[in-house]
Parts: structure tokens; C-alpha cells; sequence
């Protein structure tokens, strides 16, 4: 077993190394850099530009350098804690990101809590109560969930908040505690708001996890081992508890690895409607203006979520289940 | 009272949204203290269901909508419960099962649970029953893991399923469904999923822990074999209906329903005499026509109607080699480790097999699973390419070609002269084509004949194997396991091949299905002079159908014989264990369980002196009379095995 973790985070520094290339590869992709992308701009607003102050800018911000030794001068500031400087905003990144990474974080957390909370009761009550009222009940509303968009979800929850309780729900706190420094009341604050954006970013995922959930729990309740508990004289609950979930969980421990990115992604759209101080939107406009090493933060950040989630589900699925902790590493 | 069940008028009607099934009607039968009973019947015949009642397992749309099932517990004398009449997850119905009334499955892969180890799940039943602590519930668990035969049970507590064979978790079934010393054992087809060595073994355990716990036992089976040697009495199952019931013997030498009668006819036995024929239900009747019998010579096929094909034959065919196949070996190998170091061991899956298989002839390839059958039957496919050896066919130029050398283009025309049948009748066949389209692919492939002649011929196919030509634009689903393998066969015959390969087509069948489709392949066989390659792990089918025997174990053929030579004169001690193995559905010739060697019949190392195969020895085959094969180190051991 230690092994087998040993092994597991060795694997995860090559991988990291592969994306951090492929990452900024795909940044500097889009012909031109931040640099001509804001003259052009420039350009279209009449604006006259003088080259030697360009060629200044381009050698401040190392950009006339080859594209390996970018990529090393930024790669040795991740490794150092540097995340790199933003062209944007003329500030360092970490100062750029500020709060918004732990809100992020914060906001995501709760989202996953909230539809493993959620979709486990109803999956089960859905796979055992098969094709009752209550099973076709909540297949309308997971339908409905799956369905809706979640920016338009998110919009029908604004305004009636606004038309019918007077309030905005939008954003994380109440606007006086916005660029404050942290405080209890601030932080009862967060907690208040985040219960809009956990709701209108959960549904789809709720959804879609009840369906997996009653599907997978479906196939294994008709399964022999189960007949064999019932036929030991065990009670139905314990029968369903002990055996047929927990083969059930395979797949959605497998799955946390790709339910952090998934929730992730789903929310920028959502953050803009709502105006969520979170890294969505930010993350949205640094790759429209070329702003590589904002840019190239988030998604070290958004890959770095995905292998130690990878890698949690691995030990997980190893803990739980003897014939992955028993059996691997041997194939044909 | 002595019984300890007494089931009553009863009827088990499964309730669907639109209509109402009857299971099971009007099954009267008893059970009395420490019998055996067998309740018998092919698939669907509802003995299932019962075995369900019984336990209080039936699925939801099920009900018991009449009839009583009296359990009278030995334990507590005087009192009786109706089952029938209990909720089924009520508190009383779930100590009575898997307390004072057991079960065990046909599965033993998929019976346990994956997760759990073993003493997990036998601890669990025992303090589910009995006011026990948990370490004197493993003092139990390991105490019956002793006795159905765990040599190590403390070391068998801490297990998981999967790493056992097949055998050994059967028993460790057998060990938790008797930890609790329940008064009566519901065994649904205990056997079916095993080897027949294995199933020996199983049912003398069955026997044994049945006369130490002194319980009675209800066996349910479609094995007729089975039966003759469990069960004190039976009751036969048809539709639902209880047909006949009464003492083993009275009903084996006296059957008195037709029922009984067809099913006992159905059976293969081994004293069959040449001519003698099975006797299914219902008989194909095949008729052959101009296209297929073709296969014979290139003649005017006006001229072929005339002659019935089988006096066509060339007699100067008949003995000339078809295929030959020469120390043929092929191993796989198992990587164990990480990315750095990886150990491979290599694992022999056919090692040393000689074969030959002559024209007109059927070569019957028996061995229990894992023996290399059908790793054997892809290799003369080519769908795997051997290690060492060679495979020797012969074409249709009439020359022997060596196969192993071909590359998939030169393959390609001897593809078409070896057709294969497979085992499971409902995954070979593709369910979105028509049967028309599956029989008509393999001649499109080979480019062979345009669409007029495919039509023509697939009309003959059907007519062959006895299916009316209007299913044709049906789907596979629409037709039982029977036709679907009839269909298989069809699909295989079309490319009118010289050699037929069977991985055991009937062993997903009923009995009496069975005996229609071997006796379809023995009327093909004769009416079309075809040759045949039958691989099955049933000596008795084999029996009925092969001219000469191969036997087949850890990847050897340890004897060769034709059939009445290899019955009548077993050499090799594998051979001996496999006949006596095998329950034969006859009360003259019962299983002597003494006789049954636990697990050594199938390890080589463990062979008495002229046959061990070890590292240090490694014997070859000896010629023992003309055509009998045996492998060992000295010519001498006739002698020794007798």
C-alpha cells in the first residue's frame, strides 16, 4: 500500500510538467501576444504608438525571448511560488487573484458537498422504490435540472429574489465587506450569499449524479451476491447499505477527479450573471487578451485540482475495493 | 409429523402491469427429515420459483395468490409456520432464512460478494442468528470452513472471493449457508457452474455435511445424473406443474408421465449401443438439398440430386487427413510489477498437442475449464498464433498446407474451410441482423456466389437444421437458445467448410434441446459427410457423438482412443478420475465417492510414477494399441493402472 502511494505521487510530477508545457503552448497558440493584441487596440482608438516604447514593453516583459526560455523562466517562478506578472492589470499575479482563488475554492467545495448531500438520498430512494410516484417525481425534476441552463437558472433566481423578497442575491457578501479585510461578520456574510450560486450550480450536477447513481444502483441490486444477503436473513436496509451501494461507489469516487474541474468550468457562465467575485470570469477575460501568465495561473491551478483529485479517488478506490488493492499491476 | 416441509396447492403468479402469469400451479410435494429431494425440470419450468417461495425471495411482482408451504421447524417441535403466508421481510420470515432454512447458489463467481472477505461474510450470518460475540463467531465460521474442506481456515477467514477457484467458493458457500446448522438446505443447481471433478467433490460434501448436521436437503437441478445419485425422492417440474413425483428409483425404472419418459430418453448415457439415438422432445428432421451436398465433388449437380450424398462419399476420403496437428504449444505470459521492473512468468496454456483429425470423422476434445480447449480451438483458427509446433490442413487443392507460417492474406482461403461453433447460442449471434443476413455474411465475405445463389442457399441452410424459412427476416432474440444454436450451426455450414469446430455447443442447453441438436449434428454429419473437431467438458456427450477421444488436462492431451477403447480401457489416472466422476443419470451405476481424489486428479504433479509430469520429468505419448495414445514415461504402466 505505501508502495502504491509512493508510486502514485511519483507519477503525478511528470504529469504536472506535461500540462504546465501543453498549457502554455496552447496560451501562445493564438497568433500574437498580449503586446499586439493591446496595440491593435490601441490602433482601432486612433491612438498613435511609438515602437521604441513597444520594444521596451516587449523586452521588459521578456516576450522578445525564444519561447523555451519563457516557458523555464515561468516554470522555475511556479515552482517558487512566483505566479508571474500580470500585463493587464500591472500587478503580480498572486496579488491579481487575491481572494478570488479561495473563494473559488470555498464557492466549488460546497458545490460538490452539496450534490453528493443531495443526489445519494434520492439516488437510493429512486433505484429501491423503482418506477414509483416518488422515482418519477424526482426523474422530472433531475430532467428539469439537466435541462435548464445554468445562467438562465441563475437569472430566474435573481429576479425573483429581487421582485418577490426585495433582495439581490447576487455576488458572494454584501457590498460593504467588498475589498475589506477578513472578519467574522464578513465571513457569515460569504456564507449567506453562497447558498444562490451552490444551488444554481449544483442542479445539473444533482442531476445527472441521481441518474448515475439509480442506474449503477439499479444493476447491481439484481445481482446474485444480493439475493445472497437476503437469503442469509439479513434486514432489507442492511443488505442495501453493506453490499450493493458499496460496489455503487466505485464509479463516483473514480469520478472526483473529474467532478472538480466539471464544477469549475460550469460556473464561470454562472459567475458572470451573478457577478461571483470567483476565478471564472477573470480567467475568461485573461485568455481574450493574451494576459499569458494570469492565464497560465488559473489553468495550472484548474490542472493541479484535477491530478490530486485523480489521485484521491486512486487511494480511495484502493482502500475500498480489495480486488483493485489485490490484484493490480497484474494484466496480460 | 417427520416432515419438515410440506408445500400445498401451491400458486406463484407473477403480476404485470397488463396481464397475470402463473409460474407455478398446483405443486403439492413434502420434504421429510434428513431427505433428499430433488425437484427437476428444465428452464423454465418454474422449479425455481418455488425454490424462491420457499425462502421468501421471490421478486416483487411475484405473489402466492394460493396454497400453503408448512415449515415445521425439528428445533422447536409442535410448531408450525406458513411460510406462504409470512411478510417477506418481516422479522419472523428473516430468521427462519438463512437461519433455520438455507441456500446455495449456481454461481459460486457471483454469489459472494467481492468486497467482503469470507469470514466477513460467514461471521455475519452466524451473529445474525445466534447471540454470539464476535470472536466466538469466528471459532464457527472457521470450524465449518474445516469441515467443507479449507485446509487452512484461518488463513481462508481473511480471503476475498475472487482469489479462490470456482470450487473453493462454492464450498465457502456450502460453509455459510450451513454455519447457522439450519434444519433444511435449498441447493439451487449447486453443481451446474463446475467441473464434473469438481462437482463430485462438491456433491459428496453436499452428502457429508447433510449426515453430520442431519438436515434435510431440497436440490433442484436439470441433471438427471445428479439426481440419481442425491436425492431420495423427486419431484418432476414441467410447466409450472408438478408431472410426477415419488421415489428416485421408482420413477428412474418405472417413469410414468410421458414427461419423465422423453427427459430420461434424453439423457446420453454411456452404455448406448452404435445405432442407438437419443430421443429429444421434439426431432429436426434435416433435409439436405443440391447446394450443400455439392461440398462432396464438383459434378453436375443434377447428378448429385439423384444419389443421396452419403453413398457420393469417395471411400478412398475417409481415412485421408483433414487436419494434423503437431506439438503444438502456446504460453502466455503475466507481467507482475511496475513500469521499472516487471517480472513476466510465463504460463503453458497448450503444451505438446498432437491431434489429428481425419475426414468424415468426429474427434471429440474433452477436458474440465482451464484445461486449453478452446485456447487449443483458436489456434488451429489461427486466431492466436502458436509458440512452437505446427498446424497441418488440408486445402482445397488437396495438399497438406503448414498454417502456421500464413500471414492473414494466405490465410485467407483456408479461412473459409474451418467454420466454428460457439458455446453461448444468445452473444455469437449479432442481434441487429436478420437471420437471413447472419447466415448470408460468411459467403459475402469470402465472395462467394452472388445474391441469387446466397438466397437459394440460405433457404437450404434453414431447411437443413429444421428452422422454417419464413423466420428469416426475424431477429435473433425471437428464437429460443435451441434454434439461435441451429442458426450458428447454419451460419457455419454455409461456406460448405472441411472442418467443423465445436466449443461445447450444447452446454448452455436443456437435456432434451440438447439431444435435438446432437442428434442434428450426427445426421449432418452422415448426410453430409462433414468433419468435426467437438470440444466439451460432458464425457457423455462425447460419448454420443465423437468417433475417437482426445482427453485434455493442464494443457496436454494425457489420452487418445477411439471411443469404445477409451470408455472400456481408461489408462491415464486422469481419465480414470473423469469417468468416475462423472453422475451418471442411471441407478446401476452409482458415483463411488471414494473414489474421488480431492484435486490431485487434475495436477499433474500429483500423477502416480509413469505419468507425473514435473520439472524433472516430462513424459511424451506411448503408444498403448493401434490408436490408443497415452502419455508416460515407460510403455509398462498397464500394469500399474489397473
Amino acid at each position: 500500500m505505501l508502495t502504491f502511494l509512493a508510486r502514485r505521487l511519483f507519477v503525478m510530477v511528470p504529469t504536472l510538467i506535461m500540462i504546465s508545457v501543453l498549457v502554455f503552448v496552447i496560451i501562445q497558440l493564438p497568433p500574437g501576444d498580449f503586446l499586439s493584441t493591446y496595440l491593435n487596440e490601441l490602433q482601432s482608438q486612433g491612438e498613435a504608438v511609438d515602437p521604441a516604447k513597444i520594444e521596451f514593453l516587449k523586452h521588459q516583459y521578456g516576450l522578445d525571448q525564444p519561447l523555451y526560455v519563457q516557458y523555464f523562466d515561468w516554470a522555475w517562478g511556479l515552482l517558487h511560488g512566483d505566479l508571474g506578472f500580470s500585463f493587464e492589470y500591472n500587478l503580480p499575479v498572486t496579488e491579481v487573484v487575491g481572494d478570488r482563488l479561495w473563494l473559488s475554492l470555498v464557492l466549488n467545495f460546497s458545490t460538490i458537498l452539496f450534490i453528493y448531500i443531495v443526489s445519494f438520498p434520492i439516488g437510493i430512494y429512486s433505484a429501491t422504490r423503482q418506477y414509483s410516484w416518488g422515482d418519477y417525481g424526482f426523474t422530472l425534476l433531475g430532467f428539469l435540472g439537466l435541462a435548464m441552463p445554468n445562467f438562465l437558472f441563475a437569472l430566474i433566481l435573481l429576479y425573483y429574489a429581487n421582485v418577490v423578497f426585495g433582495t439581490s442575491i447576487g455576488g458572494l457578501m454584501d457590498p460593504e465587506f467588498i475589498n475589506q479585510g477578513w472578519s467574522f461578520a464578513k465571513v457569515m456574510s460569504v456564507v449567506e450569499h453562497l447558498w444562490a450560486p451552490v444551488l444554481v450550480i449544483g442542479t445539473s450536477g444533482t442531476a445527472s449524479m441521481i441518474r448515475r447513481l439509480r442506474a449503477n444502483l439499479l444493476d447491481e441490486l439484481s445481482k446474485q451476491y444480493v439475493v445472497t444477503a437476503h437469503a442469509k436473513g439479513l434486514s432489507p436496509l442492511k443488505v442495501l447499505f453493506k453490499y450493493p451501494l458499496r460496489m455503487a461507489l466505485n464509479p463516483f469516487i473514480a469520478d472526483i477527479g473529474n467532478i472538480l474541474p466539471q464544477v469549475v468550468s460550469g460556473s464561470v457562465l454562472v459567475s458572470v450573471v451573478m457577478s461571483l467575485p470567483t476565478t471564472g470570469p477573470m480567467l475568461l477575460t485573461a485568455l481574450q487578451s493574451q494576459d499569458m501568465y494570469l492565464a497560465g495561473s488559473f489553468l495550472m491551478f484548474l490542472a493541479l485540482l484535477t491530478v490530486v483529485g485523480m489521485f484521491v479517488s486512486d487511494v480511495l478506490l484502493a482502500w475500498l475495493d480489495p480486488r483493485i488493492r489485490l490484484q493490480g499491476g497484474v494484466g496480460k | 409429523m417427520t416432515d419438515i416441509l410440506r408445500i400445498k396447492d401451491l400458486k406463484v403468479e407473477f403480476v404485470l402491469p397488463h396481464m397475470r402469469v402463473n409460474a407455478v400451479e398446483n405443486v403439492t410435494f413434502r420434504i421429510g427429515a434428513q431427505e433428499t429431494v430433488a425437484l427437476v425440470g428444465e428452464s423454465g419450468s418454474g422449479k425455481s420459483t418455488i425454490s424462491q417461495a420457499i425462502m421468501g425471495l421471490l421478486p416483487k411482482a411475484a405473489q402466492i395468490t394460493n396454497g400453503s408451504i408448512i415449515f415445521a421447524d425439528p428445533d422447536k417441535p409442535g410448531t408450525r409456520v406458513d411460510i406462504a403466508m409470512l411478510d417477506r421481510s418481516g422479522a419472523q420470515m428473516r430468521s427462519i432464512r438463512g437461519g433455520r432454512i438455507s441456500m446455495i447458489f449456481q454461481e459460486p463467481m457471483s454469489s459472494l460478494s467481492p468486497l467482503h472477505t469470507i469470514g466477513d461474510q460467514i461471521c455475519e450470518a452466524v451473529r445474525l442468528h445466534r447471540k454470539v460475540g464476535n470472536s466466538e463467531a469466528r471459532e464457527l465460521a472457521k470450524e465449518m470452513l474445516t469441515l467443507v474442506g479449507f485446509a487452512d481456515p484461518k488463513r481462508a477467514l481473511k480471503t476475498y472471493p475472487f482469489e479462490l477457484s470456482g470450487g473453493l467458493r462454492q464450498r465457502a458457500m456450502i460453509a455459510m449457508a450451513m454455519v447457522c446448522r439450519p434444519a433444511l438446505l435449498v441447493a439451487d443447481e449447486p453443481t451446474t457452474a463446475l467441473d464434473v471433478t469438481i462437482q463430485a467433490q462438491i456433491l459428496r460434501l453436499i452428502r457429508e455435511v447433510q449426515s453430520e448436521l442431519k438436515m434435510s436437503v431440497l436440490l433442484i437441478t436439470h441433471d438427471l445424473g445428479v439426481v440419481a445419485n442425491m436425492a431420495d425422492r423427486m419431484v418432476v417440474i414441467y410447466d409450472g406443474r408438478v408431472v410426477e413425483s415419488g421415489r428416485t428409483d421408482d420413477v428412474f425404472i418405472n417413469p410414468g408421465h410421458a414427461y419423465t419418459q422423453s427427459l430420461l430418453a434424453a439423457v446420453p448415457h454411456f452404455d448406448m449401443g452404435p445405432d442407438e439415438r437419443l430421443k429429444p422432445l421434439r426431432e429436426i428432421k434435416p433435409k439436405t438439398g443440391s447446394l450443400l451436398a455439392l461440398n462432396e465433388s464438383e459434378d453436375d449437380p443434377r447428378e448429385q440430386t439423384e444419389v443421396p450424398p452419403s453413398l457420393a462419399l469417395h471411400p478412398s476420403m475417409a481415412s485421408e487427413p483433414v487436419l494434423a496437428v503437431r506439438h503444438l504449444s502456446k504460453s502466455f505470459t503475466q507481467r507482475k510489477g511496475n513500469w521499472f521492473k516487471a517480472e513476466h512468468h510465463s504460463i503453458p496454456a497448450v503444451s505438446d498437442v498432437s491431434l489429428t483429425v481425419n475426414r468424415g470423422e468426429c474427434v471429440g476434445l474433452v477436458g474440465e475449464s482451464g484445461c486449453g480447449k478452446t485456447t487449443l480451438s483458436k489456434l488451429i483458427m489461427r486466431a492466436m498464433n502458436p509458440d512452437d509446433g505446427s498446424i497441418l490442413f488440408r486445402g482445397e487443392s488437396g495438399q497438406m498446407t503448414e498454417l502456421t507460417g500464413l500471414d492473414e492474406d494466405q490465410l485467407n482461403p483456408y479461412r473459409k474451410r474451418i467454420q466454428f461453433v460457439f458455446q453461448d447460442p444468445f452473444g455469437s449471434l449479432n442481434p441487429r441482423m436478420t437471420v437471413q443476413d447472419i447466415i448470408t455474411e460468411p459467403m459475402i465475405i469470402h465472395g462467394v456466389g452472388n445474391s441469387a445463389y446466397h438466397r437459394k442457399m440460405v433457404l437450404e441452410l434453414m431447411e437443413v437444421v429444421g428452422l422454417d424459412p419464413r423466420f428469416l427476416s426475424r431477429y435473433p432474440h425471437s428464437f429460443s437458445g435451441g434454434q439461435r444454436q441451429r442458426i450458428g450451426i447454419a451460419r457455419a455450414l454455409s461456406l460448405k467448410p472441411d472442418l467443423l469446430i465445436f466449443d461445447e455447443p450444447t452446454s448452455a442447453l436443456d437435456v432434451s434441446v440438447q439431444a435435438q441438436i446432437l442428434n442434428l449434428l450426427k445426421d449432418l454429419q452422415r448426410d453430409l459427410n462433414l468433419t468435426y473437431l467437438f470440444i466439451s467438458h460432458n464425457l457423455a456427450v462425447i460419448d454420443y457423438v465423437a468417433d475417437r477421444i482426445a482427453v485434455m488436462c493442464a494443457g496436454r492431451i494425457v489420452e487418445s482412443a477411439p471411443r469404445e477403447q477409451l470408455f472400456r480401457n481408461p489408462l491415464h489416472p486422469y481419465t480414470q478420475a473423469l469417468l468416475n466422476a462423472v453422475p451418471f443419470a442411471d441407478l446401476d451405476h452409482p458415483l463411488d465417492f471414494n473414489k474421488i481424489m480431492d484435486g490431485k486428479a487434475s495436477d499433474p504433479a500429483r500423477w502416480p510414477a509413469p505419468f507425473t509430469i514435473n520439472r524433472n520429468s516430462d513424459p511424451k505419448m506411448m503408444q498403448f494399441a493401434e490408436d490408443h495414445f497415452v502419455r508416460a514415461e515407460r510403455a509398462d504402466f498397464t500394469e500399474i493402472a489397473i
